[in-house]
């Protein structure tokens, strides 16, 4: 298929523009995350996205009596719960000896056996376009209508938008927290911030990703970036770039290759970047660091030796 | 608290009353009465788990106390943030964080400036001063990562610095420093003693205490004394403190 081809075919642009969108935000937001060493919070949102969307359909059905599928209805029932869940995780690592990670686990599984039961009550149940609603679990890139696009530009451009508004708090707080609390930071208000934005980060991939997935997209391109840069606003930037470049190239490839699922091939393009990134970055790439620590140990040894021999 | 009282708090850069922590039922401090008087440098000094780091961080509402309050220069913290300077151990952030030596010291202004104010020309300014200041001024754009301990502690001594407050809370600053760090760090206590400026330092090497400090407190989990250095930093308090028998004097070699 030629790019001509590829580029006049709606659908094919909807595809590649919702997801480079969805790469774009995920990455640049996922790198307070991974800096803040809490790169699962995403699969914990991202497993409750799942009973939270599944709650606004009913919502939007049963008492609205409208069409259970707005975009914006949905990411607001998966900000709510994804939000629930992460409070939760936190909340039961910070009052008790659990740690975090296994708090995050309890707290993704719960969120998400919850989203299963509702996801089997509502294909048993007689409701009005229901129809493709299990496509949450694995995503489903070829239905993005341009109504979803728009509301993912800009539900994205929201969180971005607060991202950059309040970047000298997130930077201050993800570095230091304590300091940030000495010179009078709110750290509440600050967590609160941070973690609506990763949260939406994460929610407005869910319909076209499929929330399986959605992690990669916010943990792989600040990792893979994180090998390349050395500040704050190089990572961010850097990670929203390979967010977006992944998820096109695995877009078109999807595409190209012919029935191919979308996200799986968008999570492998990333996956390459962060190869690539681990192996060839100048600064902290494994291989050169292996050369030159075999490098200046031979160089050592022979000088041992040699002094050794000599005296 | 009655005006009169107020006042006299008011001569003193910090007084903590009845101060009690308990990490959840375990106690921590115990009704700690804390004076640290105008213009001296106060050494806090203790046994591990002494509750030295716990003191510093209740005074300064991070951690939360189960009993007391504390007043700065006769205010609470809210009211005089900016005349109060914090500088943790290095070892409770991480060091591979992306970001530059200019970039950190440059965050003290971060107080001064509020929400979503940037900073500009003038705070870039002072974080330089602060550099030249602790002798970092040439490392100002390297990688954090690629410091050593005493360049690490020497950029927190900066980034406390820029903000110039009149109070200065230290945890362990000489934590895994070298000499010339070392040096450099005493310059700036000295420098900051002939200012009139008050620090607290929480400080672990017993036989460097006499050296940079005033005012010793030896802390517990209660307060064994806590006055001029040559009043409280005796034999006796500090075999109290560390909990040593009398006849075991070579601990103690070093105190006159």
């Amino acid at each position: 298929m030629s790019l001509l081809e590829f580029f006049t075919n709606h659908t094919y642009r909807m595809v590649l523009a919702g997801t480079v969108t969805i790469g774009f935000v995920a990455g640049a937001l996922g790198s307070f995350a991974y800096l803040r060493k809490q790169s699962l919070i995403s699969d914990v949102i991202a497993h409750a996205a799942l009973p939270g969307t599944l709650l606004a359909f009913l919502a939007a059905v049963l008492l609205a009596g409208t069409g259970g599928r707005n975009m914006l209805g949905l990411i607001a029932g998966a900000v709510v719960v994804g939000t629930i869940a992460v409070l939760f995780a936190n909340g039961v690592a910070r009052t008790s000896k659990i740690s975090i990670d296994t708090a995050m686990a309890v707290s993704l599984t719960i969120f998400f056996g919850a989203g299963m039961l509702l996801l089997r009550i509502i294909a048993n149940g007689e409701f009005p376009g229901k129809g493709g609603i299990q496509d949450y679990l694995f995503g489903n890139a070829s239905v993005i209508t341009i109504a979803d696009l728009i509301t993912s530009l800009t539900v994205g451009a929201v969180a971005l938008a607060l991202m950059l508004l309040f970047w000298k708090e997130f930077a201050l707080r993800t570095f230091d927290p304590d300091h940030s609390s000495v010179l009078g930071f709110s750290a509440r208000a600050i967590d609160t911030l941070m973690f609506t934005t990763i949260v939406i980060a994460t929610v407005i991939g869910v319909k076209a990703v499929g929330l399986v997935l959605m992690v990669a997209f916010v943990v792989t391109p600040p990792a893979a970036a994180r090998q390349w840069t050395r500040t704050l606003p190089g990572m961010v930037t850097l990670s929203a770039v390979f967010g977006a470049l992944g998820s096109g190239v695995g877009a078109y490839l999807s595409i190209v290759l012919g029935n191919v699922p979308t996200g799986p091939l968008i999570v492998l393009t990333l996956f390459a970047l962060f190869l690539v990134s681990l192996l060839a970055s100048p600064r902290r790439s494994i291989v050169t660091a292996v050369l030159t620590r075999r490098r200046a140990r031979a160089a050592l040894k022979r000088e041992l030796t040699g002094k050794g021999s000599a005296a | 608290m009655t005006s009169a009282s107020a006042r006299r708090d008011g001569e003193f850069a910090c007084v903590a009353r009845n101060l009690s922590v308990a990490y959840r039922a375990e106690p921590v401090l115990r009704n700690v009465d804390l004076f640290v008087p105008r213009g001296v440098v106060m050494g806090v000094v203790g046994p591990n788990g002494a509750g030295k780091s716990t003191l510093i961080k209740a005074m300064l509402g991070l951690v939360k106390p189960l009993t007391g309050r504390t007043e700065f220069f006769g205010l609470p913290l809210a009211r005089v943030r900016q005349r109060v300077g914090y500088m943790p151990q290095s070892a409770t952030v991480d060091w591979d964080f992306p970001t530059t030596v200019q970039d950190v010291v440059l965050m003290g202004t971060y107080g001064s400036l509020g929400w979503l104010r940037r900073p500009g020309r003038a705070e870039r300014a002072r974080a330089m001063a602060a550099m030249e200041q602790t002798g970092i001024a040439d490392l100002a754009s390297r990688q954090i990562g690629e410091l050593s301990g005493g360049q690490r502690q020497r950029v927190f001594l900066a980034r406390t610095l820029v903000q110039s407050p009149d109070l200065y809370f230290m945890d362990e600053p000489f934590q895994g420093v070298d000499a010339k760090s070392q040096q450099a760090i005493v310059a700036v206590l000295h420098a900051l003693r002939e200012q009139g400026k008050t620090v607290v330092i929480v400080h672990h090497d017993l036989v460097t205490v006499r050296e940079y400090c005033d005012h010793v407190t030896l802390l517990n989990q209660r307060v064994v004394s806590s006055g001029p250095a040559a009043e409280s930093f005796t034999k006796e308090n500090i075999r109290t403190a560390y909990d040593v028998a009398a006849d075991d004097d070579s601990f103690l070699e070093f105190v006159s």
